[in-house]
C-alpha cells in the first residue's frame, strides 16, 4: 500500500502544553479508592507499635518488658538491647532507632512491640516500665552554646565512669559531640567591610523563625517483610527510594541489591520524607525478629510529636546599602535549632545562604550558620527548605532600607533584581531570569505603588480595620539541585501494539502531579491522546534509578529524562515509517495517534498498525527506549560556590491583608503573584500547586506554630495547631511569567517550593504598611499582632555567634 | 483500653433514665467531644456506653406556654435552621453559626454541649444571657422524676456540673424574650471555623428609648465555667449606652473577669479582648 492509496484525512497541529489537564490520580482519590498504605494489609501481617520516653532529657536507668513480653497476642518487643547489631541513623549519624542509655528528647524511641492488633501492641507497650534519671533539659539554642552548658550528646559512659562499648564506633552516636554545635556553614564573597564603608544607610536586626510542621493528610507509615531468603520487601512513603535502599541496606547490614522497595500512593510529602526516621529502622527490626510482615502507622499526634519540622532559626541580619538605591552588602548570623539530632533541617543554609547572596544583587556578602544541638523536636527538610525563613529576613529589610533612603519598595527592589545572564557572587548562572517582570506584573496587577501610598496615609484615620499591602521575591532552583554525585532520573518506555505507551520513571508521585507532566511531556513528543498512556513510577525492582523527589527538581529532571525517552521512540518509529513509505523522517511527523505527512498532516497510517507491521513480522521488533538524563550543573566547592542548578525559579507575590486593631486578627485577603516558571506545562496543576504553597506560607505566617515548652509539645493536635481553613484562603491572582528556559522540559523549571516561599515576608511588609508596626516573629497571630501594635514586645536582639 | 462491656440504645425516656440507675453508665449523644476526648484517654468509657439518639423525647424544638423548650438531642444544625429560634432567639443562631464547622454541627448537639460544661461551650453563652434552664430526669424509684435548675447554677468546674450520674439532661428551657429584648454574641479565635474560644461574649437586655434594663452579660473561655458577669451587668443596668458608658464598662467587664494562660491566649490578651469586644458589642447593641 503506497501514500497514495490512502483516503486524504488531515490531522490539525495540537498540543498538550499549557492546557488545564485533569490530574491522573484524582478520580481515583476524589472517588476514595486509592489505596494508601493504610489500606494495605498483608496476611499474617503484625502491628508495630513505639513506646517514646516520658521524659524529655534523661538517662535510662532500666527497662523492664518482661510484662510485656508475657501478653497474649504479643510478638516481639525490643529495646537496644534486643538489638545489638544497632547502627546510627541520620544525616549525622548521631542517633540510634531505639535509644541507647538515655533520652534527649520527647519523641525518643525507647522499645518496640510487634502484635497481632495495635491494641494488643498499644496494651503492651503501657506494660513496659522505664526507670529514668533527669537532667538538665536544654530547650532554647541560645542556651546550648553557652559555655558550660551541659552536653546532649556527651560521650558515653558505663556506670562505673569508664567508656562503654558504644565508643568503638566512630560516629557521633558512638563517641559523642564535645560541644552542642551538630553543623557550621560559613560563605562569603566580597568584603563587607568594605561594603558597610561604602553604604549610606545600615540597618540590623533579629528575626526569629519558629516551629511549624507538615501536617500531610496521610500519617507516616510502612510494612515490611522478609521474604524466606531473608530478602526485604518493604511498603514505604519515601521521597527518595533509591538512596534509602542503600541506607536500609547499611543499617541492616545486608546486600541493597536484597532490597525492595514499593510505594503506594502518597499521601503529601513536602520534605518529611526526605530522611530515614528511627520509625522506619525499628519496624524492620521487628519484622526481622517476628518473622512475619510487621506494619507501623502514626497516629495523628504521633505524626506531630515525631515527624519532622521546619527549620527554627534564630537569624541577625545586618544590610547597607546606598542613597541612589544601590544595595551595598549583607552579613547574615544564624543560630539553628537543630533538636535533638540532626536531620536535613540542619542544612537549610545550603539554600539560605543562595538568597542571600543572589536573589538581589549584592556585591558583599558574609553567611554564617551554626546548627545546635538542644532537647527539642528535630527539624527536617520541609518545602523551601530554609528559603521561607530566609527570604523573611531579606525582604523586610528591603522595605526598610527604602524607607530610609526614601526611595519607592518596587523600584529599590527593581534597581537591584538580578538579569538573565548574570552569574552571581556564589556562582549560580541565571540563563533564564523573568525577576523583573514578576516584580512588575505583580505590582501592576495588585496596584501595588497606588495601595503603598494610600494604606500609609489612611494609617491613623479612625476606625479598628487597616489595611495593608506587601511584597516579596524569591529565587530559588528550578532545575535540581547537584547535592548528590548524581541529580538525574531514568525513564524505560515501552509502545504496545496498540500505540500505548507505558513510562517506567524513576521519579516519584507524592500528590505533586507529577504522573500527569510527564505523561504530558511523552504524549506531546509522540502526538498521542494523554489517555494513551499507563504510568509506573514506585517500584524499586522495576523503575530506573532516580535521586528523590525534592529540590524542585522532578518536572525538570524527570521531564527531560522521558522526553529524551519518548525522542528516541519517535525516531524509531519515523525511521521504520520512512523506510515503509519511502519518504524522508523529515517529511514525517506523529499526531493525533497517527504518522502523518509533516508539511500538510495528511495521514500517512494509524501507529497503531505500524506498531503491529513492526512487531509481527520476520524480524520482529518492539519499541522499547531507555534514556537517563543528567543536568549540567555543578557540585558546588569548599566555599559552596558553584552553579549547582541548570535552572532557577523566581516568583514576586503581593500579600494584601486587613488587620483588626481591636484585636489583632490578621485577615489575609487577596494574593496576586507572578512567577517565572518557564513555561505552563499543565495550567491546572500549576495553578494548583501554586494555591496550594500560598495558603501553606499563609499558614505559615498566620496561624501555624507547634508550641514547644521545656522540649514538650504543647498542641499535638489539629485542635490547637491551626492550619488555614477554606473561608480564610484569600482571594489569588496568579500570572505566570514564561521565560522559556533553554535547558527546562519545552521550557518549563521547577515550581514546587517556590510559592509557598514570599508569603510570611509580604505579609510581614503588608502588617507594616497598614498600621506601621515592624514585626520580626512568626507567626503573626492575633495576640502577637495585638501585643506588636501595643508596644507590648519586646525587640529581640541577638548578638552574632560563629562557632569556632 | 476501657471497660466497656454493653451497648444500649433504649427507645424512650424511662428506659434510658432507668439504664442510669447503676450509674456505671457513659451517655453518648453527637459523640463530638466523647470521642475525642476518649481516644485521648482523658475520658474513660464506663462500663455501658448508652446512646441515646433513639429517644424521641430528647429531641425537638417546641413553643410551650411562653417558653422555647430545645430538647437535649437538638443539633447545632437544627438549631440554626428553627424558625421558632431564628425568630424569638437571634442571638443563639449567631452563637451556632460561629460553632465548628458544617460536620460537626450535624452531629453536635446542645446537650452534650451543656453535659460537656466547657468553659469555651459557644451555645452557653447565649443560653446564660437568655435565662435558659436546664430540665434533668431520673428514676429515684419506679416513676419518671423530672426537675429544672437555672442554667447559671448549673456549672461547678470544667467538664463538671450539678447533673448526678444517675441524671439524663432533657431539654433547655428559654423565656420568651420580652418586646424591645436584644441579644448580641461574639467569638474570638485565630480562625473564623473550626476554633476553640479565646474569649466569648454574650450581652443580653431591654433596650428602650436607649436605656438598657434588665441585662445579662457572660463570659467564656475567661474563667473554669462559662460566667455570667454580675459587676459588668450592674454597670450597665438602667444606663444610656452613650460613649462614656460604654467605655466604663468595657473597663469593668476587664477587671472583673479573671482568666488564665493558656496554648490559645494569654491572661493579659483575654482581659484585652473582654475590652474591646464589650465595647464593640455594645456600641452595636446601641445603633440597634
Ligand atoms: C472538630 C470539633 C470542633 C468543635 N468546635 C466547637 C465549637 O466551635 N464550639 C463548641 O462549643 N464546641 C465545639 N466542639 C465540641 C462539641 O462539638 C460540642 O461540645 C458538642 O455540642 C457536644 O455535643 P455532642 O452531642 O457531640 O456530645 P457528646 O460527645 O455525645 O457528649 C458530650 C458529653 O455530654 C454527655 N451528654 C451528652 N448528652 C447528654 C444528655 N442528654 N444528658 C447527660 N449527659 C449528656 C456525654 O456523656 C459526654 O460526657 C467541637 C468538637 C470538635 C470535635
Amino acid at each position: 500500500m503506497s501514500v497514495a492509496e490512502k483516503k486524504t484525512r488531515i490531522i490539525e497541529p495540537d498540543t498538550l502544553i499549557g492546557k488545564r489537564i485533569r490530574k491522573m490520580d484524582a478520580p481515583e482519590k476524589a472517588s476514595g479508592k486509592t489505596r494508601y498504605i493504610h489500606d494495605i494489609n498483608l496476611s499474617g501481617q503484625l502491628h508495630g507499635k513505639i513506646l517514646r520516653s516520658e521524659r524529655i532529657h534523661a538517662l535510662i536507668k532500666s527497662i523492664d518488658v518482661s510484662a510485656a513480653r508475657a501478653l497474649s497476642g504479643v510478638h516481639v518487643v525490643i529495646t537496644a538491647v534486643d538489638v545489638p547489631d544497632q547502627r546510627p541513623i541520620g544525616v549525622a549519624r548521631d542517633h540510634f532507632p531505639l535509644k541507647v542509655g538515655r533520652v534527649r528528647s520527647e519523641r525518643d524511641e525507647i522499645a518496640a512491640v510487634a502484635a497481632e492488633t495495635e491494641e494488643i501492641a498499644e496494651a503492651a507497650l503501657k506494660l513496659i516500665k522505664v526507670v529514668y534519671e533527669d537532667l538538665p533539659v536544654i530547650s532554647n539554642p541560645e542556651d546550648a552554646i553557652k559555655p558550660g552548658a551541659a552536653l546532649i550528646h556527651p560521650e558515653p559512659h558505663g556506670a562505673d565512669g569508664s567508656h562503654e562499648h558504644l565508643k568503638q564506633g566512630t560516629t557521633i552516636a558512638h563517641k559523642g559531640k564535645p560541644d552542642n554545635v551538630a553543623m557550621t556553614f560559613d560563605y562569603a564573597h566580597g568584603d563587607v567591610v568594605q561594603g558597610e564603608a561604602e553604604s549610606d544607610v545600615v540597618i540590623e536586626d533579629t528575626f526569629r523563625l519558629h516551629y511549624v510542621t507538615h501536617c500531610c493528610m496521610g500519617v507516616s507509615g510502612m510494612i515490611a517483610e522478609f521474604d524466606a531468603s531473608g530478602n526485604l520487601l518493604m511498603y514505604s512513603n519515601t521521597q527518595v527510594p533509591f538512596l534509602h535502599k542503600r541506607e536500609f541496606a547499611e543499617y541492616l547490614n545486608i546486600d541493597p541489591a536484597r532490597i525492595r522497595i514499593i510505594q503506594p500512593p502518597i499521601g503529601g510529602g513536602f520534605g518529611s520524607k526526605l530522611d530515614i526516621y528511627p520509625f522506619e529502622v525499628i519496624c524492620l527490626y521487628l519484622a526481622r525478629t517476628a518473622k512475619r510482615p510487621v506494619k507501623m502507622l502514626f497516629t495523628r499526634e504521633e505524626e506531630f510529636l515525631a515527624s519532622p519540622t521546619r527549620q527554627p532559626v534564630l537569624l541577625t541580619l545586618r544590610s547597607g546599602c546606598k542613597k541612589d538605591g544601590t544595595l551595598t552588602f549583607r552579613q547574615v548570623h544564624t543560630l539553628h535549632d537543630n533538636g535533638a539530632y540532626t536531620s536535613w533541617g540542619a542544612t537549610t543554609p545550603f539554600v539560605m545562604m543562595q538568597t542571600f547572596s543572589s536573589l538581589y544583587r549584592v556585591p558583599n556578602c558574609d553567611y554564617h550558620t551554626a546548627a545546635v544541638y538542644t532537647n527539642n523536636p528535630y527539624a527536617g527538610s520541609f518545602r523551601g527548605y530554609g528559603n521561607l525563613q530566609a527570604t523573611f529576613a531579606i525582604e523586610q529589610h528591603m522595605d526598610m532600607l527604602a524607607e530610609k533612603i526614601g526611595m519607592d519598595p518596587l523600584e529599590f527592589r527593581m534597581k537591584n533584581a538580578q538579569d538573565a545572564g548574570e552569574i552571581t557572587g556564589q556562582g549560580m548562572s541565571f540563563k533564564s531570569c523573568g525577576f523583573k517582570d514578576c516584580l512588575t506584573t505583580a505590582a501592576q496587577r495588585s496596584d501595588y505603588s497606588r495601595k503603598v501610598q494610600e494604606n500609609k496615609a489612611n494609617r491613623d484615620k479612625p476606625g479598628n480595620i487597616k489595611r495593608g499591602i506587601g511584597m516579596a521575591s524569591m529565587l530559588h532552583v528550578g532545575g535540581g539541585a547537584k547535592i548528590y554525585p548524581s541529580d538525574g532520573c531514568g525513564t524505560i518506555l515501552k509502545m504496545d501494539d496498540f500505540a500505548n505507551v507505558t513510562l517506567i520513571t524513576g521519579a516519584s508521585e507524592i500528590g505533586q502531579g507529577s504522573e500527569t507532566v510527564l505523561s504530558q511531556l511523552v504524549c506531546e513528543e509522540l502526538g498521542l491522546p494523554i489517555s494513551a498512556i499507563t504510568v509506573v513510577n514506585n517500584d524499586t525492582a522495576i523503575t530506573p534509578w532516580d535521586v528523590g523527589v525534592h529540590a524542585s527538581r522532578t518536572t525538570f529532571i524527570a521531564g527531560n529524562s522521558a522526553i529524551g525517552a519518548a525522542k528516541k521512540a519517535k525516531a524509531k518509529i519515523l525511521a521504520v515509517a520512512a523506510k515503509k513509505f519511502e519518504c524522508a523522517e523529515s517529511d514525517l511527523d506523529l499526531r493525533g495517534g497517527f504518522v502523518i505527512k509533516a508539511a500538510s498532516g495528511e495521514v500517512v497510517i494509524e501507529l497503531s498498525k505500524l506498531l503491529r507491521n513492526l512487531h509481527f513480522q520476520d524480524k520482529a521488533e518492539l519499541v522499547m527506549t531507555t534514556f537517563y538524563y543528567e543536568p549540567p550543573s555543578v557540585h558546588q566547592d569548599k566555599g559552596f560556590k558553584g552553579d549547582v542548578s541548570a535552572a532557577y525559579a523566581w516568583g514576586t507575590q503581593v500579600v494584601e491583608v486587613e488587620v483588626d486593631t481591636d484585636t489583632g486578627r490578621v485577615r489575609m485577603t487577596r494574593v496576586t503573584g507572578a512567577h517565572d516558571v518557564g513555561r505552563v506545562l499543565n495550567r491546572l496543576g500549576i495553578e494548583g500547586q501554586i494555591e496550594g504553597g500560598v495558603v501553606m506560607g499563609q499558614g505559615y505566617a498566620l496561624t501555624e506554630e507547634l508550641l514547644i515548652e521545656n522540649g514538650v509539645m504543647q498542641n499535638p493536635n489539629f485542635r490547637d495547631y491551626k492550619l488555614v481553613t477554606a473561608p480564610e484562603i484569600p482571594e489569588m491572582d496568579i500570572a505566570f511569567i514564561e521565560s522559556m528556559d533553554g535547558e527546562g522540559p519545552q521550557g518549563a523549571k521547577g515550581v514546587g517550593e517556590a510559592p509557598a516561599i514570599c508569603v510570611a515576608a509580604a505579609t510581614a511588609n503588608a502588617i507594616c504598611n497598614a498600621t506601621g508596626v515592624r514585626m520580626f516573629e512568626l507567626p503573626f497571630t492575633p495576640e502577637k499582632v495585638y501585643r506588636a501594635l501595643h508596644g507590648q514586645t519586646p525587640k529581640r536582639y541577638w548578638t552574632p555567634w560563629k562557632a569556632e | 483500653m476501657s471497660e466497656l462491656k454493653h451497648y444500649f440504645a433504649p427507645t424512650n425516656l424511662d428506659q434510658a433514665v432507668e439504664c442510669l440507675k447503676d450509674g456505671d453508665v457513659t451517655i453518648l449523644a453527637g459523640g463530638t467531644d466523647l470521642t475525642p476526648q476518649s481516644q485521648a484517654g482523658r475520658v474513660k468509657i464506663k462500663q455501658t456506653l448508652m446512646n441515646i439518639r433513639h429517644v424521641s423525647e430528647l429531641a425537638g424544638i417546641t413553643l410551650e406556654g411562653d417558653e422555647i423548650r430545645i430538647g437535649a438531642l437538638t443539633t447545632i444544625t437544627e438549631i440554626m435552621n428553627n424558625a421558632l429560634v431564628k425568630q424569638h432567639l437571634p442571638v443563639l443562631v449567631e452563637a451556632c453559626d460561629q460553632f465548628a464547622s458544617d460536620q460537626i454541627r450535624n452531629a453536635a448537639t446542645i446537650g452534650g454541649n451543656i453535659c460537656n460544661a466547657s468553659p469555651a461551650g459557644d451555645t452557653l453563652i447565649p443560653l446564660l444571657v437568655l435565662d435558659a434552664s436546664v430540665e434533668l430526669a431520673s428514676m429515684p424509684e419506679a416513676e419518671l422524676y423530672r426537675h429544672s435548675m437555672p442554667l447559671s447554677t448549673f456549672f461547678i468546674g470544667p467538664g463538671k456540673t450539678r447533673r448526678s450520674l444517675c441524671e439524663l439532661v432533657t431539654c433547655v428551657r428559654i423565656p420568651l424574650p420580652p418586646e424591645n429584648h436584644v441579644a448580641r454574641f461574639h467569638k474570638l479565635g485565630t480562625r473564623p471555623a473550626l476554633d476553640i474560644s479565646k474569649i466569648s461574649i454574650g450581652i443580653a437586655g431591654t433596650l428602650k428609648e436607649g436605656i438598657l434594663s434588665n441585662v445579662r452579660v457572660a463570659f467564656g473561655a475567661v474563667a473554669p465555667t462559662p460566667v455570667r458577669a454580675p459587676r459588668t451587668e450592674k454597670a450597665l443596668e438602667g444606663q444610656r449606652l452613650d460613649e462614656a458608658t460604654i467605655a466604663k464598662v468595657a473597663n469593668v467587664a476587664k477587671d472583673e473577669v479573671k482568666p488564665i494562660d493558656d496554648v490559645r491566649a494569654s491572661a493579659w490578651y483575654r482581659k484585652e479582648m473582654i475590652h474591646n469586644i464589650t465595647r464593640r458589642l455594645l456600641s452595636h447593641v446601641a445603633q440597634t
